[in-house]
């Protein structure tokens, strides 16, 4: 896939195309959001309803996986599943790409979500604690948690990236070669591989932060016992 | 596949930012907004529970007063019953007492009536039997039996008690005074001597004697002297039989 193009230049920066579609994903968002929740009553509309349903169902599937620490977590993995669904999405809007069919933007998604494992890791049962299981059960596993935390970040990276990549490379490969209508059952294909897909990203970012915080526990557990 | 430091920077702060949009405009209001729903519903709960104890409690203290009042009402049937069981006792017997005055009252009636109607039947007898004897007599009627009530007379004249005398001879006293015989059936001189002298002597004065038939009184004579008159015939014989029987009646 080629570099994306330039649209305009931020002194020495150049601001991508993706850069420019992700500011108007946020844009509508927010607006939209904003319009959405000014008059929130407490018998909802259909709107509401659906806000909330959305909502609810992510608070759910969190609640499912972390239960002690559902509202601690929830913007950020909600976040992840919103921007994502999007952003995939976008891919079928024509002259628009999908953000996330650009490696700097999965890998600068996955970047947060290692960080992120850390911060609530750390936020949970503190620095100590928290590095100490890294050395647990014994000190000799650290290289291959180290290596764990570093591959699983990059897989999350490159396993979005190449599939909404690919969707998008074989969606054009088929208009060239069998027509105009042709790809339409394979772009039916991307909706449903850009919600598999942000689906897997975000329960996959989800589970490794309620591995960091629910491990902490354990470690606790064993060290009380 | 290529990579841009430049866009890998600026999503990770796009999407921090977009973080921050999303949960100040989307997930707090909502989750807001779903948090206020749950406590108006639970509130709506605490309330409905709330109004629910206190129907329960009003719902025991209704069961409560219907027992008592089922309690009361039981205790005023049963005086009500008393009452009632009462006035009926009085009443029957207030009615016993006029059932049996009644029958007090009828039985007198009863007599009273069984003795009008045996008074009523003895008469009935009696006047038919007068009948009977005045037919019968009527029948029997003849010179011969006057002469035999003359003999009866003459005795009578004869056997006339003193007093009885004194009144005759007091009515005698008036003047101009005239003795009337009637006779069924004429009279012989004999007889009419005989019966003259009689009086003359029971009178003791010699007053006029006129003689006269008369047979209303089928057998027999009536003697008129004054304001004294001495039957001796049937007639006033059954007059007198039917008079005795009816006053012994």
């Amino acid at each position: 896939m080629d570099m994306p193009a330039v649209v305009f230049y931020v002194g020495p920066f150049g601001i991508t195309s993706i850069v420019v579609t992700t500011w108007g994903i946020m844009i509508i968002l927010g607006i939209f959001c904003w319009l959405a929740t000014r008059r929130l009553a407490l018998v909802p509309g259909k709107l509401q309803t659906m806000l909330e349903g959305l909502v609810l169902a992510i608070e759910d599937n969190i609640n499912a996986v972390i239960p002690d620490h559902t509202q601690q977590v929830l913007p950020f993995i909600a976040t992840l599943w919103v921007y994502i669904v999007i952003a995939n999405l976008t891919g079928l809007i024509p002259q628009l790409h999908s953000p996330t069919g650009s490696l700097s933007v999965t890998a600068g998604l996955a970047l947060l979500v290692f960080l992120s494992v850390h911060w609530f890791g750390i936020r949970s049962v503190g620095v100590r604690n928290y590095l100490r299981h890294y050395l647990s059960p014994t000190p000799l596993l650290l290289p291959f948690h180290l290596i764990s935390e570093v591959t699983r970040t990059i897989a999350l990276a490159v396993r979005l990236f190449g599939n909404i990549m690919s969707l998008e490379l074989v969606a054009l490969l088929v208009l060239l070669v069998a027509g105009l209508l042709v790809p339409v059952p394979l772009l039916m294909l991307h909706v449903i591989e850009a919600l598999v897909q942000a689906y897997i990203f975000g329960m996959l970012a989800l589970i490794y932060v309620a591995g960091a915080m629910q491990s902490q526990q354990e470690s606790k557990k064993g060290n009380d016992i | 596949m290529s990579f841009d430091w430049t866009t890998f920077v600026l999503e990770i702060i796009n999407f921090l930012i977009l973080v921050w949009i999303l949960k100040r405009f989307l997930y707090q209001p909502v989750l807001g907004v779903i948090a206020r729903r749950r406590a108006d519903i639970d509130k709506s709960l605490s309330d409905a529970l709330q109004i629910r104890n206190e129907a329960n409690e009003l719902k025991a203290k209704n069961e409560q007063y219907l027992t008592e009042w089922e309690t009361k009402k039981e205790a005023a049937q049963a005086q009500l019953n008393a009452e009632l069981a009462s006035i009926r006792e009085s009443k029957l017997a207030e009615l016993e007492t006029r059932i049996n005055e009644e029958a007090e009252r009828r039985r007198v009636l009863a007599e009273r009536n069984r003795h009008e109607f045996e008074r009523l039947t003895e008469e009935k007898s009696i006047a038919q039997g007068v009948a009977f004897t005045n037919k019968l007599l009527m029948r029997l009627a003849s010179p011969e039996l006057e002469n035999r009530l003359y003999i009866v007379l003459m005795e009578d004249l004869q056997g006339l008690r003193q007093q009885d005398k004194h009144v005759i001879a007091v009515a005698a006293e008036e003047p101009g005074l005239q003795i009337k015989i009637q006779s069924t059936f004429p009279l012989d001189t004999s007889k009419r001597e005989e019966l003259t002298r009689s009086l003359h002597q029971v009178t003791g004065k010699t007053l006029p004697v006129v003689f006269n038939t008369n047979p209303e009184l089928i057998s027999g004579f009536q003697i008129d002297i004054g304001a004294w008159i001495l039957h001796a015939n049937l007639r006033d014989e059954l007059k007198s039989f039917g008079g005795v029987l009816r006053h012994a009646g």
